[in-house]
């Protein structure tokens, strides 16, 4: 049994400029030295299928939690760095099933296709705005709709002050481990908390009780005490975090794909369950997040030995383009109908809350927009967020023949 | 406790040592039984620990409750009377015997 601390394992420039922009000859050279494990600056990095499956849904060895970050940028005593440690994604056993019992009525593949005509109403707006520019940023315009649409569940109104979502913008970057993050992230929490709050109060204020609203249910749940003040304030803001980055880069990075292949775009446009079938193979080819875990007991693994408070991040990105279990895992193929399910939504306890609802916007959103925007182009090379956080384009500029239906 | 599989693959496969107080998705996964896959660890979110209860035992396991049925919506394809989710059957004493069939995935 050898130490994972002690053993010989290839480092991978995770936080790297050159490897969000091009992970896979990275990934590829690490591969030749060990097949699903390697090291970061700040512990250890999984990008084997296998191994995430098993290891990310170890909820009994590993912790969530993102102390790292909070150290790194020494924010211990700050309400930020309560937040990241106290709020769902961050919290084990009891205290976690507590937290999730709270929403999960709200997020039940039942509850995201009732919504639907919501998302479609919020999304066909947003493309009667954006769609007769002819040209447009389509990062830029896919950040619009998922704050929208977590605001309609929350059952308020759907028109964003535009600071919270540059608030959102920057919180994920806190992720990074990148020294300049730090002055963003805390400008952005600021304005989320202020809008958490603002939120609740108002909402207390008026008086108004809607039993769809997940506002009000919240709400609800803290008069019962099953939630605290701060609890509450906490599960807003990461329904809000959680949701933004993640679908609007999952977007991008499907619409890049799309680009490639005006077929399937315009398969797209006449068929929503087509939608789905793109939007797997997106989520197999080029998934966005990168969980954290800290070891909480050791344990033994394909003969390495894990120690207690090891770091551990899980790469799923590289994960879904492992060569060992996908055939040309780099080429974009809807029809390949993997028997090996991507891990794009995690596995586990803390496996996407918001999974069925991102499905169903995604979809939706992939078929108005094949609808709206023809012929789509790129007109420059797209740009690359940091791979760590929440991985996808930081531009995508395209041109295309706006449609009036 | 002895519980009773018949495996996506349609092999049975029988457990004779179950424990009270433990989930039919753990207890399977645990057992490597095939198509229990109990993807969110039971937090009855993916729906990947779906099983048809056999008949003669439904009453005795109980519907599922709003959240579960709601859960289940994910494999209305494969939907039927007696679905519930493996991971929200909790087995006690009573369950002794029982027979579930693993759905196939949605
Ligand atoms: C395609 C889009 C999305 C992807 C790829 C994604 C991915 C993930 C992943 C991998 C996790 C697990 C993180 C971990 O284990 O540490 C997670 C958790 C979570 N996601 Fe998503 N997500 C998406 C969209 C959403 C949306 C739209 C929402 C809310 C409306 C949401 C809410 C959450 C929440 C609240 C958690 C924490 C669950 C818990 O800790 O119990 N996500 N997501
Ligand atoms: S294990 Fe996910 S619903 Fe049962």
């Amino acid at each position: 049994m050898t130490a994972i601390t002690e053993a010989n394992l290839p480092a991978l420039p995770i936080e790297t400029a050159a490897f969000s922009r091009n992970p896979d000859p990275f990934a590829a050279a690490a591969r030749r030295i060990h097949p699903w494990i390697a090291r970061f600056s700040q512990g250890l990095v999984v990008h084997g299928y296998q191994a995430t499956k098993d290891l990310l849904a170890d909820d009994q060895h590993f912790r969530p939690g993102f102390s790292p970050a909070v150290a790194f940028y020494g924010l211990q005593d700050h309400l930020w760095g309560r937040f990241m440690e106290e709020m769902l994604l961050s919290v084990s056993g009891e205290k976690h099933k507590r937290l999730r019992s709270s929403v999960a009525a709200a997020f039940t593949p039942r509850r995201a296709n009732q919504v639907r005509p919501q998302m479609r109403k919020v999304i066909s707006a947003l493309l009667d705005e954006w769609a007769p520019k002819g040209s447009f940023d389509f990062a830029e315009f896919g950040a619009h709709f998922p704050v929208a649409v977590v605001l309609g569940l929350l059952g308020v109104a759907a028109d964003v002050d535009p600071t919270i979502q540059l608030g959102l913008e920057n919180q994920l970057s806190s992720l990074t481990f990148d020294p300049a993050a730090k002055p963003l992230f805390l400008a952005g929490w600021d304005v989320l908390w202020e809008f958490s709050d603002r939120l609740v109060i108002e909402r207390e204020a008026s008086g108004l009780h809607d039993p769809d609203a997940l506002l009000d249910v919240l709400i609800e749940a803290k008069r019962k005490g099953l939630l605290d003040e701060t609890e509450l304030r906490f599960m807003l803001l990461v329904l809000v975090v959680a949701g933004y980055d993640t679908s609007k880069n999952m977007l991008a990075l499907t619409m890049r794909q799309l680009i490639a292949r005006p077929d399937a775009y315009a398969r797209c446009a006449e068929d929503i369950a087509y939608c789905g079938k793109i939007l797997d193979e997106a989520l197999r080819h080029s998934s966005i997040t990168t969980p954290y875990r800290t070891v909480c007991e050791a344990f033994e693994y394909d003969g390495f030995q894990f120690e207690r408070g090891t770091v551990v991040v899980f790469a799923t990105a590289l994960a879904g383009r492992d060569p060992a279990a996908y055939e040309n895992p780099l080429s974009f193929e809807p029809e390949r109908n993997p028997n090996n399910r991507h891990v794009a939504f995690g596995r586990g306890a803390h496996m996407c809350l918001g999974q069925h609802i991102a499905r169903a916007q995604l979809e939706e959103g992939l078929h108005l927009i094949a609808q709206r925007l023809r012929n789509p182009r790129l007109t420059a090379e797209p740009t690359w967020r940091p791979f760590l956080g929440t991985w996808g384009y930081k531009s995508l500029p395209i041109a295309f023949d706006p449609s009036v239906s | 406790m002895k519980i009773t599989f018949v495996q996506v693959n349609g092999v049975e496969k029988t457990i004779e040592d179950a424990r009270p107080g433990e989930t039919l998705m753990i207890l399977g996964r645990t057992h490597g039984v095939e198509g229990i896959l109990g993807d969110c660890g039971g937090g009855c979110s993916c729906a990947t620990c779906h099983v048809y209860v056999d008949p003669e035992w439904q009453t005795a396991v109980g519907p599922p409750d709003e959240i579960e049925s709601a859960t289940l919506d994910t494999v209305s394809n494969v939907l039927r009377a007696n679905s519930r989710l493996g991971c929200q059957i909790v087995l006690r004493p009573e369950l002794d015997g029982l027979r579930v069939t693993v759905a196939p995935s949605g």
